[in-house]
């Protein structure tokens, strides 16, 4: 298949994603909405690097990959942490670090 | 799919549009559903079938480890976290501050259709046309990758191995019940 559709599907997954994170107040739903932006990010990266003939693309998809899995486990610890003490995970009922 | 890719078969079309609308409705079902439990299985089936999209790119490695990394180690993580909060939102979208959100979500969907516009636009240039050929022999193998790994990439591949080993220690730090008689000193 030609490059341009791999790199639509790639752009609607990020909207996508980038909706979930604005519109969603549930951290957990933000945070699977983060993943699903770095997955579309790796998306790109493979279909520029088969377009390229470059391999070094797939080198920064893996790394992105396991920045995608430090990000989850900070994350969601950080979740677990505020859970603990707040009993909620709303975004928006979370005010400990304003002002 | 070495065979295939000369043109576009039929095959390899019904493979990409399949594939394409796994990915798209997996994630839609993903952002939209109320439960944390169907959202995160919706999100399990939207990286198999990314897998399969890195698989048509001839991406083998970056495939098997996608279903590996995401469909499995972040997955489990996410399913974890989710049977120790597990709580189904009421209303799932944010009410307060929704004329700001929604006017955000407007405004980058409008940036996104300008770069499909784009890319439509541009889909004859060399990087976007379709590659007939494969541009080296093994290209995007597990031999061609880990070469590039620890050669060329060598200290960024430590560095990546470092910064996991600091997020897990973090992560351990961050979600133990904090005792104040320890002093939080000692791990």
């Amino acid at each position: 298949m030609p490059g341009y559709h791999y790199i639509l599907v790639s752009l609607a997954l990020f909207f996508i994603g980038t909706a979930g994170v604005l519109l969603r107040r549930n951290a957990i739903f933000v945070l699977m909405s983060l993943e699903l932006q770095l997955g579309a990010g790796s998306l790109a990266l493979l279909t520029f690097a088969r377009g390229l003939g470059d391999q070094r693309g797939h080198v920064v998809a893996f790394f992105l990959m396991a920045l995608a899995a430090a990000e989850a486990a900070v994350g969601l610890a950080v979740m677990v942490a505020v859970y603990r003490t707040r009993k909620q995970i709303d975004l928006d009922g979370i005010h400990e670090l304003r002002n | 799919m070495n065979l295939m890719l000369s043109a576009p078969s039929l095959l390899e079309k019904i493979a990409f549009w399949v594939l394409a609308g796994g990915v798209l409705g997996g994630a839609l079902i993903t952002v939209t559903r109320k439960s944390s439990v169907g959202a995160l299985m919706a999100l399990v089936a939207t990286f198999c079938a990314m897998a399969g999209l890195y698989a048509t790119l001839s991406a083998h490695f970056l495939a098997v480890l996608q279903i590996l990394v995401y469909a499995g180690a972040i997955m489990v993580l996410f399913i974890f976290a989710v049977m120790i909060m597990n709580r189904d939102e009421e209303n799932p979208i944010a009410l307060r501050g929704l004329f700001v959100r929604t006017a955000g979500v407007i405004a980058t969907g409008y940036i996104f259709y300008r770069a499909a516009w784009i890319v439509v636009h541009e889909r004859q240039t060399d990087v976007l046309a379709t590659s007939a050929t494969l541009p080296i022999p093994n290209y995007g193998n597990v031999a061609s990758i880990g070469r590039l790994l620890f050669t060329d990439f060598l200290f960024p591949f430590e560095a990546v191995s470092l910064l996991l080993l600091a997020a897990v220690v973090g992560g351990v730090l961050l979600s133990r019940p904090s005792r104040p008689a320890d002093g939080g000193g000692a791990v």
